[in-house]
């Protein structure tokens, strides 16, 4: 047999076997009686798993459809849609009469859409990452470390540097309680983790290593600042908080910030609030604010401080950047 | 009569005690199926031809047996059915195979199946790329191969990378099941 049989359970369950392989566990199952077991303990999972998903999607899409038609009697709803016509007319009218002035949701949604513009310029972006504030689940003790499948405790996020280019290039650089750098990242090909002992674990899977990162859980990846924006635009109420000018200064536009703040629609999982202070001018961003940001079973409430934009070079997210040239490299499949 | 008073006389005691056996039977003869019938949609016909056969041939089930195994026959029966209607290269077990494998899962321990509750925690704690790739999986019914060219990695990683969730899951249960103080 060439593949272990694990592997021939899961190539058969997604259909990628060949026909030798086929063969192969037909006789590995025919072979003793536990490995028929070990086959069904994975078709049960296999199969539940399909059962739930889908059960899943379904309750999320009735959620939607809930909210979008509202959670009204059905005897009630000709008349809630009557109102809601007259209200929408009320409303065209008042828009008209202010001369089609812009609604602040509308605003927000065009500077959110600049914001994204602008994170999409060519340039490596350094933050600083500082964990306000923590909610530990009930089921774990404090002091440890977030839910990792098992793995040992890593190294915590506060005071945690991100340097971050384009899409899906990251380094996130955390210290340990001994001072040494426990790096993780990914040069868009491979994705690597760089312990301060033991070997440089490299992967060609590029979610390897990116569940340190937080907000990948939600589809708002901290390593992926358009992408995160890109989910506020869907996922999330956002409105424009006015203004604010440096203290003492008049000249208001050029070192004036602005507030966007971004609110969790219901349905939708991820933070509960977005909190994003970006320059007027540029549209640049320069401090995030994620509140009740789900971490494994964990609420964190972390900012990320703009420390600097400049071009960290060619080979600063390879692997061999953050380590000594002696230090074993392990390719894992 | 009301409409209530109508609905109940159509489901007879009889049919709701099936109806309550299968219940409780399903999962395992669900997997049995998909053991064989690996594609989703031909899979939930076969399971929905099996749970009809079971309501309507009820009567002969005898108690003194174990339910499961009886709705496992049947289960065969209709597997059976199926794959005569494909062609012969796309068989994949023999009829010794099938036969051995409704054996194995008519033996799976209740709490094999009762640990399964726990998956949906466990989903609950997959990163986003983890939850992508199941729902195409899963939800979306595509395989390695249609997956890899949504979100742009290759067939062979995906299937890898399906390879693996299904590992952390089954450890995420098995960990569950243990500080439960059941059986994984």
């Amino acid at each position: 047999m060439t593949l272990i049989p694990r592997t021939l359970i899961d190539g058969y369950l997604d259909e990628t076997l060949s026909p030798d392989e086929h063969a192969a566990l037909a006789r590995w199952l025919k072979a003793a009686p536990e490995n028929a077991q070990e086959f069904a303990r994975a078709v049960l999972l296999h199969d539940r798993l399909r059962g739930e998903l889908l059960a899943q999607a379904a309750a999320e899409s009735e959620t939607a459809s809930r909210l979008s038609r509202g959670s009204w009697p059905r005897r009630l709803r000709p008349l809630v849609a009557l109102a809601g016509v007259l209200l929408a007319m009320a409303a065209l009218v008042l828009v008209l009469l202010r001369g089609l002035a812009e609604t602040p949701v509308s605003a927000a949604v065009v500077e959110l859409n600049r914001l994204i513009v602008s994170s999409t310029r060519p340039t490596d972006r350094t933050y600083q990452i500082t964990v306000e504030d923590r909610t530990l689940s009930q089921a774990r003790g404090p002091g440890s470390e977030p839910f990792d499948w098992g793995r040992p405790p890593k190294p915590p996020l506060d005071g945690a540097v991100l340097h971050v280019r384009g899409k899906n290039q990251f380094v996130l650089v955390r210290m340990t309680k001994e001072g040494l750098p426990f790096v993780t990242g990914s040069n868009g090909k491979t994705s690597w983790a760089a312990r301060p002992d033991g070997p440089v674990r490299v992967s060609p899977d590029l979610t390897r290593f990116n569940r340190d990162v937080p907000g990948h859980e939600h589809a708002m990846p901290l390593s992926n600042i358009k992408e995160a924006l890109e989910r506020l635009r869907t996922a999330y109420e956002v409105q424009l908080l006015p203004v604010e000018t440096a203290e003492g200064d008049v000249r208001s536009e050029e070192r004036s910030t602005r507030l966007l703040v971004a609110v969790k629609k219901r349905g939708y999982r991820g933070p509960r609030r977005v909190e994003i202070t970006y320059d007027v001018a540029s549209g640049r961003i320069q401090q995030m604010r994620f509140i009740k940001m789900p971490y494994g079973p964990d609420r964190l409430t972390l900012r990320l401080d703009l420390n600097e934009e400049r071009d960290l070079g060619a080979a600063f997210f390879d692997h061999a950047s953050h380590h000594a040239a002696d230090r074993t490299v392990e390719l894992e499949e | 009569m009301g409409k209530r008073e109508g609905k109940e006389s159509i489901v007879d005691g009889q049919t709701r005690q099936a109806m309550k056996l299968w219940t409780l039977a399903q999962p395992v003869v669900s997997a049995f199926v998909t053991s064989v019938v690996r594609d989703f949609t031909a899979r939930d016909d076969v399971l929905q031809e099996v749970a009809i056969a079971v309501i309507e041939s009820f009567d002969r089930y005898d108690p003194a047996r174990p339910f499961v195994g009886w709705a496992l026959g049947i289960a065969r029966n209709q597997v059976g059915l199926y794959l005569r209607r494909l062609e012969r290269d796309c068989l994949v077990f023999d009829n010794a195979l099938i036969t051995c494998l409704a054996s194995t899962f008519e033996a799976v321990p209740a709490e094999g199946t009762r640990s399964l509750d726990l998956l949906s925690e466990c989903l609950g704690r997959l990163d986003a790329r983890a939850r992508e790739l199941c729902d195409l999986r899963y939800v979306h019914d595509l395989k390695p191969i249609a997956i890899a060219g949504r979100v742009g990695m290759t067939a062979n990683s995906v299937a890898k990378a399906l390879q693996r969730i299904r590992d952390q899951l089954r450890e995420c249960i098995e960990q569950k099941s243990a500080l439960q103080g059941g059986a994984p």
